[in-house]
């Protein structure tokens, strides 16, 4: 019972990076019915730009390097924004899909011309921090990963349902061209939903490569199908769907993959990832009416 | 030469990757599935030359039909959600499959060795083409037969009454259902024409590269597959052949005497000619 | 405007006295790319201080494209040495026309990029060694000069065999690599499998691999040779080393890398059963996967066992991250043994301080006088010296010695004899000699090299024990 409790919580816990990555795939198709493959990758290039920093202050801080990770990603998510969708006309769906895999290559291989592919050790906040209850474990950066994106949710609604930006984003998303008649500016809408997505994933990057203690080109390609698995889960275009559902996922996973080893452990997610397709095909927090 | 045959035999069974996908995506649905249509070909007909000791032919049939039989089973569910929702639904079938490979052992000892596919090690020894003599333009000419026979009747295809449905199904399904198109036979149809295409590449991939392990069929031969119909374009069959060589001859070995620029390039000019080419390379109509 | 020789002798005369590049070739003069487009080259015979000055038309100048050494450049400290070296090609070039060319080969993109980029470096500064001594002597007694030809197969099969069938339509007479055990398992695949036989159509060119150790590979066909470590000998020799080193630790726990040809390879088949071997009771293992992030559960289970020793069969990413949460639950067991391919800097660059003390047996460290000197010739070739990229440099000079024992015509008409000559020549060594002494070679082409154990001491891997 220990056992699963501990796998439990590990798994829920480590689903906390998981479900950062599927607020950012999740609010761009929200907005725009449209996916963005290169997200992952962008954050975890986000989390490399924010190393950066640690070649001119060598002594700097980890938050430093986080702050410089939040700012590339928001640099980062407007840069695909342009070469993957401004120029592309809406009457294509299928072309800014691929140019997102083509951003998503290039990102991937940008860093590994950087870095000669090596791994790159993370700077790391309370990664020594271990609460224990008797055997039990929890893991302290986790906690903080886990947060942050409670944060991250918390100002994306408040962003979405409190200001003047966030209701022009709700009017396109629901109804662009309505919208664009009503004076709202659809292509900087869009452009600043890649920036706060991005803003977002420059911090989920960052994160993670602290939790994992160092960062690699191989993060971004699980992270890109997990995130789209949680994305599907929680609900298209829900962020708490989002994030309920990255801890799902990730709880899940540790268990099989305690009870049934770590070759079959993906099966398992792609099976309940069936099982939410058959049954509840909206996802948990389906949208109400949603188009599409 | 010899480079040459082989680039053209790699550009033949990316074709057939990419006229898997294409069929499916005529009736607007974008599958991550043909990587494993074209692993389940790859596996059977490398089983059944190595262990069963079938002439090729047959076997690439075989694959053809399981391959087919799949995509028919995987079709009748994964179909009834469509946009992202499909995408995921087939990339987690993908996945699925790629981790039963991975998973599979099945060896028989042959001589002091044993062959056929070990788990994560692989399956080696697939070496049909060279035991038996098959120079390498021999081989390529071999696969082109099937490249041109599936594109020939793909062509048909879309010439006929069924391109104009599946066609249809992909620009309006509420409009097509409306004039009476059973909208589960058209896709089921189209998924399982496109898994017996790609059971056809996957069981020549098996014997030109003569070794084949779980890692070959992840999710960006996944990606390549819908990528070449995308990039070449939806108008016709020669699209998606467009889109394989401009990847394949430009992109991957055209490139090579640019050095280190060539793998940056590689992601940049794909998203140079969507936006160039947002109706793909060959593409006229909308996409 | 002054024509596009004038400018080619001003930029040489330029080159010469400010600036050269780092690569510098002995007898090949590379132009920053700055000074001309492309990075054009000067061939050998246009180099003699006579021509130096002499205004040659562009379009006279055969081969100009060099592909075979990288751009970079770095300052030269004085005007002497770079005239001095321009003098010294210039002297010996005259005696040297012919080029044998030997190809290369591996992954210099994604994630295993560094390996390609070693073994190049290696190649190079190898094959500047061989030619500054005077290269390689030829059938008829004429001497020619070693070549270099450098391809990125991405780590990918397809790509693999693209590359070798692109190198035998060349006239390189052997090639050196591959990185991955996944590109070396279908390239040897598609070679001959008995030499001599007319019924196979299989490609006829000798491969010499460096990189790609999977175990018992270069059994698929006669014309596939490797210089990798042999694991079994290394694990074998490191636990039975352990067992009288420290007589109070028995029990051994593994951690496997599961995806991963190599890794799992070496758990299962070399790692667990020489452990077993050397009187060491296996608990048990945990297995992750290659592109894994969280290892709760897996070291979770390591601890409940608490074995003395802790094996990590995996690559420096995962080993990394094992290592980290190995640290945070407090696992600490009294030796910690690595895998061979994470006894490179990348395990460093990722965990230096979580690494400390990992035990790993490796087929090169710079203890010998040979051994120093490749790895600085390696360097400013600007590659780290492993036990990888030193195989690529101990197979140039195998391959030097095999050419001249075969007695090669390097002649564009024979490519194919001398390539079967070659593979001959491969196939009868039983010794060769390495960085670290003799490397005896067994019939199915594979090596026995020497090897020592290194551990990871305050960011750098130490020499720990020398068991020659």
């Amino acid at each position: 019972m220990l056992d699963f409790l501990q796998a439990a919580s590990d798994g829920v816990l480590f689903g906390t990076t998981y479900a950062l990555i599927g607020i950012g795939f999740t609010l761009v198709f929200g907005v725009m019915h449209k996916l963005n493959l290169a997200y992952a990758a962008a954050s975890i290039g986000a989390a490399y730009s924010g190393l950066i920093i640690l070649q001119a202050w060598t002594a700097a801080p980890a938050w430093a390097v986080f702050l410089a990770a939040f700012i590339a990603g928001g640099l980062i998510g407007w840069m695909v924004y342009l070469t993957c969708f401004h120029f592309i006309p809406l009457s294509h769906p299928l072309a800014p899909l691929m140019a997102t895999v083509g951003m998503l290559l290039l990102i991937d291989e940008i860093i590994v011309h950087m870095t000669d592919g090596m791994p790159q050790n993370y700077p790391a906040v309370y990664d020594d921090v271990m609460l224990r209850i008797g055997e039990f474990m929890v893991r302290g950066d986790l906690l903080l990963v886990g947060a942050v994106s409670v944060l991250c949710m918390i100002g994306l609604l408040a962003l979405l349902y409190r200001t003047r930006l966030g209701l022009a984003t709700r009017a396109v998303s629901q109804q662009a061209v309505a919208a664009q008649l009503c004076g709202i500016r659809v292509g900087q809408v869009n452009a600043m939903t890649f920036v706060i997505t991005g803003l977002v994933g420059g911090l989920a990057g960052a994160l993670i490569g602290a939790s994992v203690g160092a960062l690699s080109p191989l993060l971004t390609a699980p992270l890109t199908v997990k995130g789209l698995i949680v994305t599907v889960i929680g609900g298209l275009g829900s962020i708490p769907g989002a994030i309920v559902a990255g801890l799902l996922v990730g709880g899940f996973e540790n268990v099989f993959q305690l009870y049934r080893g770590v070759t079959e452990r993906d099966l398992y997610v792609m099976l309940l990832l069936f099982a939410f397709l058959v049954f509840r095909p909206g996802g948990i927090f389906a949208p109400r009416g949603g188009r599409d | 030469m010899e480079f040459y045959y082989g680039l053209a035999q790699t550009i033949g069974v990316h074709t057939l990757l990419g006229l898997s996908a294409y069929i499916v995506l005529l009736t607007g649905q974008v599958t991550m599935a043909q990587a494993a249509f074209f692993a389940i070909g790859a596996y059977t007909a490398g089983m059944l030359t190595v262990l069963a000791g079938w002439h090729l032919v047959p076997a690439i049939g075989a694959g053809a039909l399981t391959g087919a039989a799949t995509a028919c089973a995987v079709g009748f569910p994964a179909l009834r959600v469509k946009g992202l929702m499909l995408v995921v639904a087939t990339l987690a079938f993908g996945e699925g499959v790629r981790l039963f490979f991975f998973n599979f052992d099945y060896q028989v000892a042959r001589g002091e060795i044993r062959v056929g596919p070990l788990g994560g090690e692989g399956f080696r020894q697939i070496r049909f083409f060279q035991e038996n003599g098959w120079t390498t333009g021999e081989v390529m000419l071999f696969i082109w037969v099937f490249v041109l026979l599936a594109m020939a009747i793909l062509w048909w295809f879309d010439r006929s009454r069924y391109g104009a449905v599946l066609r249809a199904v992909g620009e309006d399904e509420l409009a097509a259902q409306s004039v009476g198109i059973n909208l589960t036979a058209v896709k089921v149809s189209a998924m399982t024409v496109g898994g017996a295409v790609a059971g056809v590449g996957g069981a020549l991939y098996a014997h030109y590269t003569t070794h084949i392990e779980h890692a070959n069929f992840g999710v960006l031969l996944a990606t390549f597959a819908i990528a070449y119909p995308i990039v070449g374009g939806l108008r016709n069959v020669f699209g998606t052949l467009a889109a394989v060589v401009f990847v394949q001859a430009l992109l991957v070995e055209g490139l090579r005497d640019l050095g280190d620029w060539r793998n940056l390039l590689f992601g940049a000019l794909i998203v140079l000619a969507m936006n160039l080419r947002p109706q793909g390379l060959f593409g006229g109509r909308r996409a | 405007m002054a024509g596009p020789g004038t400018r080619l002798s001003q930029a040489v005369f330029r080159a010469a006295t400010s600036r050269l590049p780092a690569r510098l070739p002995p007898f090949d003069f590379c132009l920053p790319e700055r000074l001309l487009p492309f990075g054009f080259c000067l061939p050998e015979r246009l180099l003699p201080l006579d021509s130096l000055f002499a205004v040659v038309p562009i379009s006279r100048l055969p081969d100009l494209h060099c592909p075979i050494y990288s751009k970079e450049e770095a300052e030269v400290k004085t005007v002497a040495l770079a005239v001095g070296l321009a003098l010294a090609a210039s002297s010996s070039a005259y005696a040297q026309e012919r080029t044998i060319k030997i190809a290369g080969f591996g992954a210099k993109s994604g994630v295993v990029r560094s390996f390609g980029i070693n073994s190049e470096a290696a190649m190079l500064a190898a094959a500047d060694v061989i030619n500054r001594q005077g290269g390689v002597k030829l059938a008829d007694g004429s001497r020619a000069r070693i070549a270099i030809d450098y391809y990125d197969d991405r780590c990918n099969a397809e790509e693999g065999i693209a590359v070798t069938r692109r190198m035998f339509g060349t006239d390189a007479l052997v090639a050196v690599g591959p990185t991955c055990s996944n590109v070396a398992e279908p390239l040897f695949g598609i070679l001959q499998k008995r030499v001599g036989d007319a019924g196979d159509s299989g490609l006829q060119m000798p491969i010499f691999t460096d990189v790609a150790i999977k175990v018992g590979l270069a059994k698929i066909s006669e014309w596939a040779f490797r210089n990798v470590p042999n694991e079994n000998t290394m694990y074998n020799s490191l636990f039975y080393w352990l067992k009288t080193k420290h007589p109070d630790i028995k029990t051994v726990y593994g951690g496997v890398e599961e995806d991963f040809a190599h890794s799992r390879a070496t758990w299962y088949s070399v790692m667990k059963e020489r452990a077993e071997a050397s009187g060491f009771q296996v608990l048990g293992n945990s297995k992750w996967l290659l592109n894994d992030t969280n290892f709760a559960t897996q070291v979770r289970e390591m601890r409940k066992a608490n074995a003395d020793v802790v094996a990590i069969s995996a690559h420096p990413f995962t080993t990394c991250g094992v290592l980290k949460e190995m640290q945070r639950q407090g696992v600490k067991p009294k030796v910690l043994v690595g895998l061979t391919s994470s006894s490179s800097l990348e395990t460093l660059e990722g965990c230096a301080k979580q690494a400390e003390g990992m035990i790993i047996p490796t087929s090169f460290a710079p203890v010998t006088k040979e051994a120093t000197a490749a790895a600085q010739m390696t360097a400013k070739f600007k590659g780290a010296a492993d036990l990888h990229s030193m195989a690529a440099w101990e197979n140039m000079f195998i391959l030097k010695d095999v050419i001249e024992a075969a007695g090669i015509s390097g002649r564009p008409g024979d490519v194919q004899a001398d390539r079967r000559k070659i593979r001959d020549g491969l196939a009868k060594l039983s010794e060769t000699k390495g960085l670290l002494g003799v490397t005896k070679r067994d019939r199915e082409g594979e090596a026995d090299k020497p090897y020592l154990f290194v551990h990871a001491n305050k960011g750098q891997w130490r020499v720990l024990h020398n068991p020659l």
